[in-house]
């Protein structure tokens, strides 16, 4: 039994493939289109004529329906994809993709800020939030409350810088430590990076302006053991798994015990090299148990409450991440060095 | 400081090798930081026997010995002129590597034949094995060595640590103390060398010898005199000793406090007893600019605060620092006094570091020295003068005490050791530490135990100074690393540095790159930027240098000279900021400390494009756009731009920024006198705006706001108006009239032309947006409003439509 819906449809498939494809316009493309699926094309018309159809019938004319529909649509689209390939090739506009893009201006944190904000992200991730205090700093939160023997050579104005007024300039992250303890019952969980200032004579390796980060964790039970455990996060976070971290022995006025802590030679994977000097570690910073004269002094109880506390220069830190040799070029702001971070 | 390995070894039985040594001494405190290890002879090098010595058959400089090699009898041909039967001679055996010291190279000894001879080794000159002396002939061996015998074990190279002590250990600071400290690490305790106690044999009377004038600066003073001394080179072994620490004999007796001093710790000085005036010894403050010329042949003048060793009548030695040039040991010292004493730390480091002189003795001084070692190292120098020098002693020890110090005893309580390090050790590994450490245990009990340090260990004085000796002992390695427990102490609000992380990535995220200065500036570089004056300079005491004087009071001085050596790099595209501290000691500027930003935009906006693009030039605009962009990621809402005249900036293109109502900095084209002669041909602008006000801005609301889903509608308007009437003006009038459905306002045309405008005229043209959002506007709605608009702005703009 034939069925009038069906033959339409071939009928109108067979009519659109011979228009189509003489088509030599977008027009007349369009034109087809809408004779086929138009607001009074041939598609809305046969819908309406769905109802007169046999229910027995329904179910493949409904199909072919199904079917038509997208070999319409394959038919438009490759009447077009012929009509404008052949506009490209005529009118020529192949671009030279080689040629430079026009770049979104793309700035740079400087290689010190980049160090800083690594660390910071790593010691926030374990908890640590980042204090911070004034360049500015009185002789009571830099040396005094750090148990600085009075007659300490750092504190020698040939070491640190001073103000008439007594003050000084810090020469350690330190006194942030200080402030902190002082507003705060412990807990205490601080990093403070920030600038500090030495009396040395700039050369390779020194500068009398350079940044530290400082750590803090205060509360009850804190060992020398959790102190090992943070600097090895940290290093594995900074560095990467492979690297090691070993303490020695070491002095500092504001902790007891104290340590020097090394990293495994990053350049060198511990194997040994110039930069290590064949010793298979680097000489990172100091740290140590905070010294109860420190705790003493901002009103905690040595007794009920322990800590550590560490420092890392952070030019240092940059200088081995980056292969920087010099660290003046660290404070030259030649756009060439700036650009490379 | 230095340290001799064999020294060391004379104190101590080390059971390691010399870079296992070095790592122990590190991981227990006494940080190596260099070791200079000695020429070592090459393996294979042996005492070589001459049994005969023949001409060589055919060639004349030549010689075929044989030489014994301690086992058999080798053929060797040589060179040498002094291969004579019966020496002996280092003997290179076959087999044996050299490595040149020049090229690194090795070359390995071989059979070989010479002009027809065979050779079984070679015979060495003294350079060929490393070691100074005459290379013109074979180096000629002590005849009483046996054949065979290594030479790596008769001549041992000394190896020399570099070593840090840290100022709370003062008792490393001689080898023997190194030594008493190590040996705890190792299976048997240190012992000192033996000698003899000197035996005086006269008894002159000393009861005017010595006169201490303060007791609390000079606590102890000992001397001894021995007369008769023969004062003359000193022996190999000591001059050794003395070489291989860097230190330069002189004769005997000097030699001796020398060795002591880096033996046992305590700095000895000898006076020449017949230069001293009335053969006295007087430690007293020096007189108000008393003079005195030292050994180094400084000349000093002296205050009342130094104290000094004078005879009767003047100073002979700063006390503790250093000897006189005028009463020291020469050739011609007959009669010695020897001194041995203990000085007041801080008073010797004051007087040190006043007058810049230092020296050994004032180093140890400083740090404190044991008084037990006062007379120990009195009697092992006295001994060693009589035994080396000869001559006698004449007088019994002379000793002047003052205050002795009396090491309290301290608690310790195991647990508290155990939790302050974070390790599980038994109570008697903690006693036995100390008892290694010669530091005196009593009263154990399962809790707890007192612990009495000696002389030698006055920083240990708190249970917080055992836990690190423990911990020392122990070993810092055997700490445990475990997970990380992350703990909040605080809240992630009360980080004070994420404002300013934010802040610095939004500059960056401008394309901009961030710089660092130092934070002190000399004056001049300061007070370029005018709103200072020099009394607003916070200013440093003791600067390095005059260039580093104060505190910079702005960023502009510094990115001023940043920008200038960029340009004399030919970097003529810029674009900089730096954010840090900036300080003033005005407060009415502002108060002390602040945070700054400083930004600045020369050059070509689009360096890597090519023809009409690269022409672009950062001007004005851009530097505005990118404080917009600014503040744009911060959400700030209330802000504008006024027109300023501020001498940094050029007149005409300068405008403070205006945040909340308040000013939070200013941006525009640098004034001529700061750009005037640097080589570039791109106009530089900065920005200099306060961090705070931007931190403290008001935000804009976070709430959603309706977006209309109805088509816009747009109209141009066009006029020619007078140069002088400003954008912002025309946007403020519209905004005014309060037009209904009107959307946007944006302008998209401007332009000057003289002849067809007029000199002071241009023509402006702006888009105005219609849009309602509820329906479609009709085109009679939208054309009443704008009709409406012309018409006001034409009556009250004073332009002329177009």
């Amino acid at each position: 039994m034939s069925n009038p819906i069906i033959e339409k449809i071939d009928a109108a498939l067979i009519d659109a493939e011979q228009r189509l494809s003489a088509a030599a316009s977008e027009a007349e493309i369009e034109q087809v289109r809408v004779d086929i699926f138009g607001r009074k094309g041939l598609f809305p018309a046969l819908s309406k004529e769905m109802k007169n159809v046999a229910p027995e019938q329904r179910k493949d004319t409904g199909m072919a329906f199904n079917v038509a529909k997208p070999k319409f649509q394959k038919l438009l689209d490759d009447a077009n994809d012929r009509l404008n390939a052949g506009s490209a090739e005529v009118s020529g506009e192949e671009i030279d993709l080689t040629l430079p893009g026009r770049r979104w201006k793309v700035g740079r944190k400087h290689p010190v800020t980049k160090v800083i904000d690594d660390c910071v992200a790593v010691f926030r991730r374990m908890g640590f939030i980042v204090a911070s205090g004034p360049e500015l700093e009185t002789v009571y939160n830099n040396f005094d409350a750090l148990n600085t023997p009075k007659n300490h050579p750092s504190r020698d104005p040939g070491d640190t810088f001073y103000f008439a007024d007594g003050r000084l300039l810090r020469t350690q992250t330190s006194p942030v430590q200080i402030r902190v303890m002082e507003s705060q019952e412990p807990p205490v969980r601080i990093v403070a990076p920030g600038r500090c200032f030495r009396r040395d004579t700039p050369d390779a390796t020194h500068s009398m302006n350079f940044h530290q980060i400082e750590g803090l964790y205060i509360d009850e039970n804190v060992s020398l053991s959790d102190l090992k455990s943070v600097l090895r996060s940290f290093a594995h976070e900074m560095f990467g798994a492979s690297v090691e971290v070993r303490l020695r022995p070491h002095f500092f006025p504001f902790t007891e015990p104290s340590v020097e802590y090394d990293f495994s030679c990053i350049m060198c994977e511990g194997k040994g090299c110039p930069v290590c000097k064949n010793s298979g570690w680097l000489e990172i910073a100091g740290a140590g148990m905070v010294d109860p004269n420190v705790l003493k002094n901002v009103g905690y109880d040595p007794e009920k409450w322990s800590g550590f506390a560490f420092g890392m220069g952070v030019e240092r830190l940059a200088m081995l991440r980056y292969r920087i040799s010099d660290i003046r070029w660290l404070y030259e702001n030649d756009v060439r060095f700036l650009e490379q971070f | 400081m230095k340290v001799s390995y064999n020294w060391l070894k004379e104190y101590v039985k080390i059971d390691c090798g010399i870079d296992e040594l070095a790592e122990k001494m590190t991981m227990a405190g006494i940080e190596v930081e260099a070791i200079e290890t000695a020429k070592l002879i090459p393996d294979g090098v042996v005492v070589g026997e001459i049994l005969e010595r023949d001409q060589h058959p055919n060639a004349d400089k030549l010689s075929v010995c044989k030489v014994f090699n301690g086992k058999e009898e080798l053929q060797i041909v040589c060179g040498a002129p002094n291969c004579d039967a019966g020496k002996k001679v280092p003997l290179a055996t076959i087999g044996t590597v050299f490595i040149d010291p020049e090229s690194g190279k090795e070359f390995k000894i071989k059979k070989g034949k010479l002009r027809g001879e065979k050779s079984f080794g070679m015979l060495c000159s003294a350079d060929e094995i490393g070691m100074d002396g005459d290379h013109s002939g074979l180096m000629e061996l002590d005849t009483d060595l046996k054949a065979g015998t290594p030479l790596g074990e008769i001549f041992a190279g000394d190896t020399v640590f570099d070593v840090e002590i840290t100022p709370n250990r003062p008792d490393w600071l001689s080898h023997w103390g190194i030594a008493r400290d190590v040996s705890c690490l190792f299976s048997e305790a240190a012992e000192m060398p033996e000698f003899t106690a000197p035996v005086p044999t006269a008894n002159e009377a000393t009861e005017n010898t010595v006169t201490v004038e303060d007791k609390e600066l000079c606590p102890r003073y000992t001397a001894r005199i021995i007369r008769n001394v023969k004062v003359a080179e000193s022996p190999e072994w000591l001059k050794e000793r003395l070489l291989s620490i860097g230190l330069r004999p002189i004769n005997n007796v000097v030699d001796i406090t020398n060795f002591v001093l880096h033996e046992l710790g305590q700095p000895l000085h000898a006076f020449d007893l017949d230069l001293l005036a009335e053969n006295r010894i007087v430690v007293r403050h020096a007189t108000e600019k008393e003079k005195i010329t030292l050994l180094d042949g400084a000349e000093l003048e002296l205050h009342d605060r130094h104290l000094v060793i004078a005879d009767a009548e003047k100073p002979m030695c700063l006390a503790g620092v250093m000897g006189g040039l005028d009463s020291g040991v020469t050739d011609s010292t007959v009669n010695v006094l020897l001194e041995s004493a203990s000085f007041f730390s801080s008073n010797i480091r004051s007087t040190s570091r006043e007058l810049g002189v230092s020296s050994d003795s004032s180093y140890r001084f400083e740090r404190g020295i044991d008084w037990d070692m006062v007379q120990t190292a009195s009697d092992r120098a006295t001994a060693m003068i009589l035994e080396l020098a000869g001559g006698e002693l004449v007088t019994d020890f002379i000793d002047i005490q003052g205050q002795k110090p009396c090491p309290a005893p301290v608690a310790c309580r195991f647990e508290k050791i155990r939790k302050l390090i974070g390790v599980n050790i038994e109570n008697g590994e903690i006693v036995d530490i100390f008892s290694r450490l010669g530091l005196e245990v009593k009263d154990v009990t399962p809790e707890q135990c007192v612990i009495v340090p000696p002389q030698y260990r006055l920083d240990v004085h708190r249970e917080a100074d055992l836990a690190e000796e423990v911990a020392r002992i122990h070993g810092l390695d055997q700490v445990p690393v475990l997970p990380v427990v992350g703990k909040n102490a605080a809240s992630i609000a009360d980080d004070s540095y994420l404002d300013y992380e934010m802040l610095q990535n939004d500059l960056i995220s401008l394309g901009l790159y961030q710089c660092l200065h130092y934070s002190m500036v000399n004056e001049q570089s300061a007070l370029k930027d005018s709103r200072f004056t020099a009394n607003d300079l916070v200013k440093i005491d003791n600067p390095l240098s005059l260039d580093l004087a104060c505190m910079r009071p702005s960023l502009l001085g510094e990115m001023l000279d940043t920008v200038e050596r960029n340009v004399s790099r030919k970097n003529t595209t810029m674009r900089l900021f730096e954010m840090g501290s900036v300080f003033c000691s005005n407060s009415k500027l502002f108060p002390e400390e602040r945070i700054e930003i400083c930004m600045v935009l020369s050059g070509k906006c689009r360096p890597e494009r090519f023809s009409d693009e690269l022409q672009e030039v950062f001007d004005f605009y851009d530097m505005k756009g990118m404080v917009e962009a600014l503040l744009e990621r911060r959400d700030i809402v209330n802000f504008t731009f006024e027109k300023a005249s501020d001498d940094r900036f050029a007149p005409g293109q300068c405008a403070a920024l205006i945040i909340d109502g308040k000013i939070a900095g200013h941006l525009g084209l640098l004034a001529s006198k700061f750009t005037k002669g640097l080589r570039t041909e791109f106009p530089i602008f900065a920005a200099q705006i306060e961090a705070e006000n931007i931190l403290e801005g008001k935000t804009g609301n976070l709430y959603y706001e309706s977006v209309g889903q109805y088509p816009s509608t747009t109209r141009d308007v066009a006029f020619i108006a007078d140069n002088s009437l400003e954008h912002q003006k025309v946007i403020d009038f519209i905004a005014s009239t309060r037009v209904k459905n009107l959307e946007k306002v944006e302008i998209f045309d401007i332009f000057y032309n003289k002849e067809t405008l007029g000199a002071d005229k241009k023509s402006m043209a702006y888009a105005l947006t219609f849009r309602n959002s509820e329906r479609t506007l009709t085109d009679k709605e939208v054309n009443g409003a704008f009709e409406k608009l012309r018409g006001k702005m034409a009556a009250q703009l004073n332009i002329e439509l177009r």
